[in-house]
């Protein structure tokens, strides 16, 4: 992928962009699972009821594999933000003005648990230039890696944005 | 993952369907994924900005097309299986209030010291059948 992002394709501050890392920390707490699983929908009791899970092969309460989407981006405030609100991580120097979720690798290590103290690493991978259907369109490679208080990498996501 | 009373990996051939779940996302539901992950774009729940993006309504997000594919998968392996990368591309539009079916069969399946493992492709589709993220696991 990274063999496309010719630079006489892209303007140079979106180049420039390619590497930038931003990391924050974040505490998990029981209430953040179980407000993730009430937004995906997910009646699991291991990610709600302490007693159902005590007696799991986890012995406690664990997040949802794809937990670790309600850590990705930094709590920064609104006035911060571009005007759409698109998160500030992908708020990259670029010729377009719409940008949308395109797709996802995400590898799960270790369940989070209450508790966990997750360091969340941010860098721009890659961002190159395709010509689609619609014109041409600009993707932006958020590499992420959520790491626990234990050195555990707990789960890596490369999510490919589309910006038009 | 590892035999359940359910799912049992050693009966498993490529080729075998994975437990399908339906679920319908509402407004409400891309309201809580968006205060859950902070995520402050308005193509999410903002009718109108996301019409003037071409959209019928607001966008449900790729990360919750992807816990809804986790939750089918992990439903079908049980609690004592678990995913080890999951893969999804959003390719068309899921419509809000529309059910979205998540689907998926067995590809093939190996063993990995002690881990029994199986890999699976996966996708959400709409009512219709059009595919809006076809993906892959391994678990």
């Amino acid at each position: 992928m990274s063999a496309t992002n010719e630079p006489e394709l892209l303007p140079p501050e979106s180049v420039a962009a390619i590497g930038t890392v931003s990391e924050h920390v974040y505490v998990v707490t029981a209430r953040d699972i179980r407000r993730y699983a009430q937004a995906v929908g997910d009646p699991n009791p291991l990610y709600y009821d302490e007693e159902y899970a005590r007696a799991s092969r986890h012995g406690t309460i664990v997040a949802p594999p794809l937990f670790c989407h309600a850590l990705a981006f930094e709590d920064v405030p609104a006035e911060s933000l571009r005007a759409d609100g698109l998160p500030a991580e992908l708020d990259v120097p670029l010729p377009t003005t719409r940008a949308v979720g395109g797709a996802s690798t995400f590898e799960v290590g270790a369940l989070v648990r209450p508790g966990d103290v997750i360091t969340v690493h941010k860098v721009i991978e890659d961002i190159y230039r395709r010509s689609g259907r619609s014109g041409d369109l600009i993707f932006v490679v958020l590499g992420t890696t959520f790491t626990n208080q234990n050195g555990e990498v707990v789960a890596r996501e490369r999510a490919t944005f589309v910006n038009r | 993952m590892t035999s359940s009373a359910e799912l049992s990996w050693e009966q498993l051939v490529p080729g075998d369907p994975m437990r399908e779940l339906v679920k319908v996302p509402t407004p409400m539901q891309l309201f809580m994924f968006s205060a859950v992950t902070w995520n402050r774009h308005l193509i999410h729940y903002n009718t109108e900005f996301a019409r003037a993006d071409g959209l019928k309504h607001v966008a449900v997000h790729r990360a919750l097309i992807g816990g809804m594919l986790a939750q089918m998968i992990s439903e079908w392996i049980g609690d004592d299986g678990a995913i080890q990368s999951l893969e999804w591309s959003v390719r068309g539009s899921a419509e809000v209030n529309r059910p979205l079916k998540l689907v998926g069969h067995v590809t093939g399946k190996r063993q990995v010291d002690d881990d029994l493992l199986v890999d699976c492709d996966v996708r959400a589709e709409d009512e219709q059948g059009n595919v809006i993220a076809p993906g892959t696991l391994r678990g």
